[in-house]
């Protein structure tokens, strides 16, 4: 047996994703690779028009084919809701794409023919399809409320912004916009329900398998114990993946029909029924003192949510945190308003609101530090904020924990390597020779440029985990939490399996079945590691006790002291050991369950990091290439290096999309979304995949399980604004209105000229 | 009947025609709905599920297989049309508990994160590694230029392609 000083360790180490195997087998199972037996299939009709009154639907001939089984139309579905603004199907439609009625077929050709045998007759009502006609007197509501959320922005202050640009030398200010940006995951939505008179299953892809049982139960009026969510492998979630009518519609088509019902959306309706990132209209003002001290930050965005909420005010206070806190500055204001268009809806995507938020203020630093004479990396090394935190008073009582997105001053972070994440990417990136790059003759033109930024993430909701020693020898942890492509399964299997004492490989993670998981937060906001972590790593801790306890006994030993666990067994000092195996007969089985809060009450948990990229701008074709990049993260400690390294270089490349090339183009003159398909929607391809340097900045948060602090939506933040600063060194002109297509930088090129 | 179509039985009566083709290795004789294609005969008649619908529109390649020695996009050939076929999926490539090389190689490498285009990426890279021992970064870019993967572990893929076949020539 293993000596106790030879614990073995396998944070820190490149574990081999656990799921890979079966994927590369091409076992690994989806929900769309999932049949049941007389299982129907579903097709949805969908709204041709942008806004519309749903006067009748006539089924009667779609309902006469062979194959056609049941349809769903606004006048036969109830009442419930899936969100406060989505009933199941209504009557009323708010963008070309939207939900009209749903039918289930033998196959789904035959409902695709049965589909177009439907006839609605519409009531067609005026539409706005951009926040300034949404906003325009007299533009009819799409929601009874009105066409601002809440009447309003949400308004977020520190200090006093008038007092702080009347001390300021030099005020800058300049308008930002982002495109419509869709995740489009290559796994399109889906769902499987099966109702057995009583009861409902329901695979589908999941991000929270728990929080989408409870959807379920309240818009279908279920009793939640007659649910069972099932999450599947899930084809990428990035944040998107829920918020839909997908599986309430194919809920209900198994209750009437009494089969199993298949639904899965084409790459067309993925892009139009899916959730995109919020377009985003931003005025933004910064004061500094001649000395380069930053006095005032006032922050004005306006998101376009499209036709429904969905997770709006997340979304949009998230893009006000690097306004609000990335700079050292006593006085800051930030008003974020959603606003409702007839067009495809907005949702959560990769890092919420914080990659819009950041393309504004980052741009907007570039732009002071020239105003300044100054180097920009310099205004960012002397202003950034520190490890003390922001200027001012705490507000949040002594004993409550304090929110990850704050605004007051007051509080420290737990731990903030920023000031390193700087240091580190001027040095990988040879800042210093960026002054000699420069080429002011020629079709192609260098620079280099810079951003930084600020996250939470970490600390989530209540996470729970059980854990037990089982019959055979082996470990089960068993959580309630959904790996969503992103390999949240492995951290989580690796730091348990160090507090316990054995190896990753000798515990199950059981997770993705709501019958017999703990209930746990949605995969959402970069806060699995930290926050599954930390209930994963109490249980392995009990659990040890429990079986150091329990083999104390089986060994006859009196005292617990000199016992030690190894991947083997438990062991004494002495020499004397039981096997986890015998243990397991004799002791029968152990087993633990924790429930924690992640959080701290003293300090922050945030994540931070800078990137730098080298491109060169051929200014007769407008293309950018990349020539280096370099992504620096403060994450704290870095669970599995190789697993972290590909999610930093992933967020780059797929925000490469945003920076240059993705946005669902609608034509104003119909709501029709002209470019719902890969094709005409251009996203990354390997052929220009970028050289990516990725460092971790060396940093072990004290709260973080094993020092860990969050990195999932990260690397997306910085990449659109450094790629802008780079492109105004290089070529002098600068971009506010992502994407930079090669059109729209010859554009802006030619302005200058 | 249309001489594209030779030696197929279609009944135009219930739409669906009889066709002789194998997979990997195996010889199967189905009748076939006229409209399905490939990809939907791999998944819901033969419950091979390894190919992924990403598009159907075949613009994302998570649904490749090898079609006669080719790797192309199953959603984007009509079923009639493979009768005397030989096609070889993510599932044949495996020999028992034998990994084949670009599989190892895929996992050594991190090369997937959801991994619903594993699947096609590999057999993408597949005629490659058949067909070359030296290949350079360049020529894998351009056999996997068809193929989307939305987490973007295209770094990771290269090195597992590269892994793979053994011998990286130059970037």
């Amino acid at each position: 047996m293993v000596d106790q000083n030879t614990r073995p360790s396998s944070v820190g180490t490149s574990f081999q994703r656990t799921d890979l195997k079966d994927k590369v087998l091409g076992i690994a199972k989806y929900t769309a690779d999932l049949s049941l037996p007389n299982m129907l299939h579903a097709r949805v009709l969908r709204s041709p028009h942008p806004h519309a009154n749903i006067l009748n639907i006539d089924v009667q001939s779609a309902l006469k084919m062979a194959g056609v089984h049941d349809i769903l139309t606004p006048f036969n579905v109830g009442v419930g809701k899936i969100a406060p603004d989505v009933p199941i199907l209504d009557t009323k439609v708010r963008f070309v794409g939207d939900e009209v009625a749903a039918i289930a077929a033998v196959n789904v050709y035959e409902a695709d023919t049965a589909i177009d045998l439907i006839k609605v007759s519409y009531d067609v009502l005026p539409f706005s399809t951009n926040i300034d006609t949404s906003l325009e007197m007299g533009t009819p509501k799409i929601h009874p409320q009105g066409n601002v959320v809440n009447g309003g922005p949400i308004v977020e202050a520190r200090g006093n912004v008038e007092e702080g640009f009347g001390q300021a030398d030099y005020i800058v200010e300049d308008s930002f916009t982002t495109p419509d940006h869709h995740p489009a995951s290559l796994e399109p939505r889906a769902a499987l329900a099966s109702w057995d008179g009583t009861r409902l299953t329901m695979w589908k892809p999941s991000r929270g398998i728990h929080a989408d049982k409870a959807i379920l139960a309240a818009a279908l009026k279920i009793n939640p114990n007659n649910i069972t969510v099932i999450g599947p492998v899930m084809g990428a979630g990035y944040g998107s993946k829920d918020e839909t009518r997908t599986s309430i519609l194919a809920a209900l088509l198994s209750m009437r029909t009494g089969r199993p019902i298949k639904l899965e959306l084409n790459r067309e309706e993925e892009f139009l029924a899916g959730r995109r990132r919020h377009s985003t209209s931003t005025k933004i003002k910064m004061g500094v003192k001649e000395d380069g001290t930053v006095t005032a930050v006032h922050v004005k965005t306006v998101m376009d949510t499209g036709a429904y909420l969905s997770s709006g005010p997340g979304v949009v206070r998230r893009a006000g945190q690097g306004a609000l806190y990335l700079y050292r500055c006593p006085n800051v204001k930030y008003e974020g308003q959603i606003v409702y268009t007839n067009t495809p809806t907005a949702g959560s995507y990769r890092a919420l609101g914080a990659p819009q938020g950041h393309f504004a203020l980052e741009s907007l630093s570039d732009q002071i530090a020239e105003k300044l004479n100054m180097d920009p990396l310099k205004f960012r090394l002397m202003n950034h904020v520190g490890p003390e935190g922001q200027p001012g008073e705490r507000i949040t009582p002594k004993n409550q924990i304090i929110d990850t997105q704050p605004v007051e001053g007051g509080v420290p972070f737990s731990s903030n390597e920023l000031r390193q994440c700087l240091i580190l990417g001027a040095d990988a990136i040879g800042w210093d020779r960026r002054d000699q790059i420069s080429t002011t003759t020629g079709p192609i033109r260098k620079g280099i440029g810079m951003s930084m930024f600020i996250y939470r993430g970490g600390p989530g909701g209540q996470s729970n985990a059980e854990m037990s020693l089982d019959e055979d020898g082996g470990f089960t942890l068993n959580v309630g939490f959904m790996d969503v492509g992103e390999g949240s399964s492995t951290v989580v299997l690796q730091m348990a399996a160090d507090t316990l004492g054995v190896l990753p490989q000798m515990i199950r993670l059981n997770s993705g079945n709501t019958d017999n998981t703990p209930e746990s937060p949605m995969t959402a906001g970069s806060t699995l590691t930290f926050s599954a972590g930390q209930a994963a790593v109490r249980a392995a801790n009990q659990l040890a006790s429990i079986v150091i306890e329990a083999a104390s006994e089986a060994i006859g030993s009196t005292d617990t002291k000199g016992l030690y666990i190894t991947p083997e067994g438990v062991c004494s000092m002495n020499g004397d050991g039981v096997k986890f195996a015998d243990l397991a007969r004799k002791a029968g089985l152990l087993k633990t369950a924790v429930s924690v809060t992640p959080g701290s009450k003293d300090y922050i948990v945030n994540s931070f990091g800078a990137h730098f990229a080298e491109i060169e701008v051929d200014i007769e074709t407008g293309y950018v290439k990349i020539i280096k990049y370099v992504a620096v993260h403060d994450s704290g400690r870095i669970i599995n290096p190789k697993m972290a390294e590909g999610q930093v270089r992933g967020g780059i490349s797929q925000m490469m999309g945003f920076t240059f090339l993705e946005d669902m183009e609608i034509d104003h003159s119909s709501g029709v979304t002209l470019n719902a398909s890969f094709l005409e929607h251009k996203s990354p391809t390997i052929m220009e995949y970028p050289e990516i340097e990725v460092i971790f900045a060396n940093s072990i948060d004290p709260i973080g399980p094993f020092g860990a602090k969050s990195l999932g939506e990260t690397p997306c933040i910085a990449p659109a604004p450094t790629i802008a600063n780079a492109l105004y060194h290089a070529t002098g002109v600068r971009l506010n209105h992502l994407p930079f297509t090669p059109d729209n930088v010859l554009t802006a090129l030619r302005k200058l000229r | 009947m249309d001489s594209c179509f030779a030696g197929v039985r279609i009944n135009m009566e219930n739409h669906s025609t009889q066709i002789t083709f194998k997979v990997n290795g195996e010889q199967n004789t189905l009748d076939i709905d006229n409209r399905f294609t490939l990809l939907d005969i791999l998944r819901d008649r033969l419950t091979l599920t390894g190919a992924k619908k990403g598009c159907d529109l075949g613009e994302c390649g998570a649904c490749t297989v090898i079609l006669d020695g080719k790797a192309v996009n199953s959603c984007q050939i009509l079923g009639v049309k493979i009768n005397s076929s030989e096609i070889k999926t993510i599932e044949g490539l495996s020999q028992g508990n034998m990994l084949h090389p670009l599989q190892t190689s895929f996992i050594e490498n991190d090369g997937g994160q959801c991994g619903y285009c594993t699947p096609g990426f590999i057999m993408g890279a597949y005629p490659l590694f058949e067909s070359q021992t030296n290949v350079s970064v360049e020529e894998i870019r351009l056999a996997l230029a068809g193929n989307l993967c939305r987490c973007n572990a295209y770094g990771a893929i290269i090195d597992s392609v590269v892994g793979a076949i053994g011998n990286k020539v130059d970037g």
